[in-house]
């Protein structure tokens, strides 16, 4: 089961890091934009191909070993999860060795072929694109939130019956394997964690709607498309994957409350192996329909002579943007799909980062 | 409707933003009583500075094409005519440009129809 999941896992991750380059925007090709006209280019190809080629062969072997230590040396379960975890970042470690090669290669090539002065950069911004902008309302959070505060109340009435023992942490079969004091504190704590986790995706939910709908002056329509699609489909996934955690944390609590309930259920595996399974999917549909969002416009649409502003400048490292007269909090990513924030701007900070410190504090300070 | 800036080009951005939505607003493609972008989300599609979207609207507030309502932002106000001072304005700010076109060498004539070709340019978009 263990080398099951953790082989299903890193193919998982070496597909999509291997495919990165074919989802990510077309006019930014390993970090470095690149004008419409040119995405097409020979050379261009040549590198996402390359990059494809070596980031996959050198992941596929990396798995093929482990499965062949797993078989031979038949390891136990905890270390075959340590090493399939460091084949993780193996694996992340070589796409980005491979991102860093292919971006210097591109820069060169770039400024070699001196397409910055030839066209004239030009920022474009549609007026009327945010009454097309369909998001989801951020009230339709309240529903899970209004859930773990009512598990809350009802813990709070239940307090009796809680064991003296609150599981922390649940092994492969389900069953509990920590533990800590029972205290009023303790009993609900989990569902505290939930609460503000459920705040921070609702944080990046608003910070997605907050932040600037970057178009390509080159290729109007293909970009509006690709942005829209991310919007929306980066925000229901958002509030999907709260729905299952919520369903995940709500089902621990009740069976801490009542395990007479649950003996020998078969829930107890099925619903945390089903969650991560329905995350991995998500995961995938998102990627493929944002990535295949700007690929499909035709041709007709595309401006000679002009290009989009030239902003390699505001990524530093390829990677992190920083740009301060951006207001945006989060924008899209240049390597892979999702968004990454905007390191100038200090909201997405706290979105992301006060929740996760108020958790620590949560766990550490107060057990 | 789209705009266009170029940030490399030596016209001030915040300048571009004022005379493409006065373009806007002559072709057709603004309405009377729409309201503009917030400044936040106007400089946020553009990736520039929130200050650069202010000072154009304070520019368009300045010339009486927009009102600043508090809540509904910037809201475009009709003008069925033109006023005295208004009037001058203009009056003053095409002078310049005239006398120069004169001294380069365009007649009376070719004056009339370069600034009829421009109401038409405005006049023929959807």
């Amino acid at each position: 089961m263990a080398l099951f999941i953790a082989v299903f896992v890193l193919l998982f991750l070496a597909v999509i890091q291997a495919a990165v380059p074919y989802f990510v925007k077309r006019t930014v090709v390993f970090g470095v934009s690149i004008p419409e006209q040119s995405v097409r280019d020979d050379r261009v190809r040549s590198y996402k191909k390359q990059y494809l080629a070596w980031a996959s062969t050198v992941s596929f072997l990396m798995i093929l070993i482990f499965c062949i230590w797993v078989a031979v040396k038949k390891p136990s379960d905890e270390l075959i999860i340590l090493i399939s975890t460091a084949i993780e970042f193996g694996i992340i470690f070589v796409s980005l060795a491979l991102y860093y090669y292919f971006r210097e290669k591109m820069k060169q090539y770039k400024s070699g072929l001196q397409w910055t002065n030839e066209l004239k950069q030009v920022a474009v911004a549609d007026l009327s694109v945010r009454s097309e902008d369909y998001l989801p309302p951020w009230y339709i959070y309240l529903f899970p939130m209004i859930i773990t505060v009512g598990l809350i109340g009802y813990t709070v009435y239940q307090y009796d019956l809680l064991p003296d023992q609150i599981p922390t942490h649940w092994g492969p079969s389900g069953e509990p394997d920590a533990f800590t004091e029972k205290t009023p504190f303790t009993a609900v704590q989990m569902l505290l964690i939930l609460l503000l986790l459920q705040l921070m995706f609702l944080g990046i939910q608003l910070g997605v709607k907050y932040s600037g709908i970057k178009l390509s002056a080159a290729n109007l329509g293909a970009s509006k498309n690709r942005q829209l699609t991310l919007r929306k489909s980066t925000s229901w996934f958002t509030f999907y994957t709260v729905l299952l955690i919520t369903m995940m944390f709500s089902f621990l609590q009740l069976t801490t409350i009542h395990p007479e309930l649950f003996n020998d259920s078969l829930l107890k595996i099925l619903l945390p192996f089903g969650t991560f399974i329905l995350i991995l999917a998500g995961t995938v549909y998102l990627f493929v329909k944002v990535g295949r969002s700007d690929k499909s416009s035709s041709e007709l649409e595309e401006e000679k002579e002009i290009m989009d502003v030239n902003d390699d400048r505001y990524w530093k490292a390829g990677l992190f943007y920083f740009n301060k007269n951006d207001p945006s909090i989060f924008v899209e990513k240049r390597f892979g799909v999702g968004w990454t924030i905007n390191f100038a701007n200090p909201i997405g900070y706290i979105i992301l980062f006060a929740p996760i410190i108020l958790i620590f504090l949560l766990t550490f300070l107060l057990n | 409707m789209i705009i266009r800036i170029e940030p490399e080009s030596e016209i001030p951005i915040y300048i571009q933003l004022t005379n493409q939505i006065i373009e806007g607003i002559a072709k057709g493609e603004l309405k009377p009583g729409e309201s503009l972008p917030s400044v936040r989300t106007f400089a946020a599609d553009l990736g520039v500075n929130m200050h650069t979207v202010n000072k154009s609207y304070h520019e368009l507030e300045k010339k009486g094409i927009i009102e600043i309502v508090p809540k509904s932002g910037a809201v475009i106000k009709s003008h069925p005519r033109v006023d005295q001072n208004t009037y001058d304005r203009l009056y003053e700010s095409l002078k310049p440009q005239i006398a120069e076109g004169l001294v380069l060498g365009l007649t009376g004539e070719e004056l009339v129809e370069l600034v009829g070709k421009i109401i038409g340019e405005m006049k023929k978009s959807p």
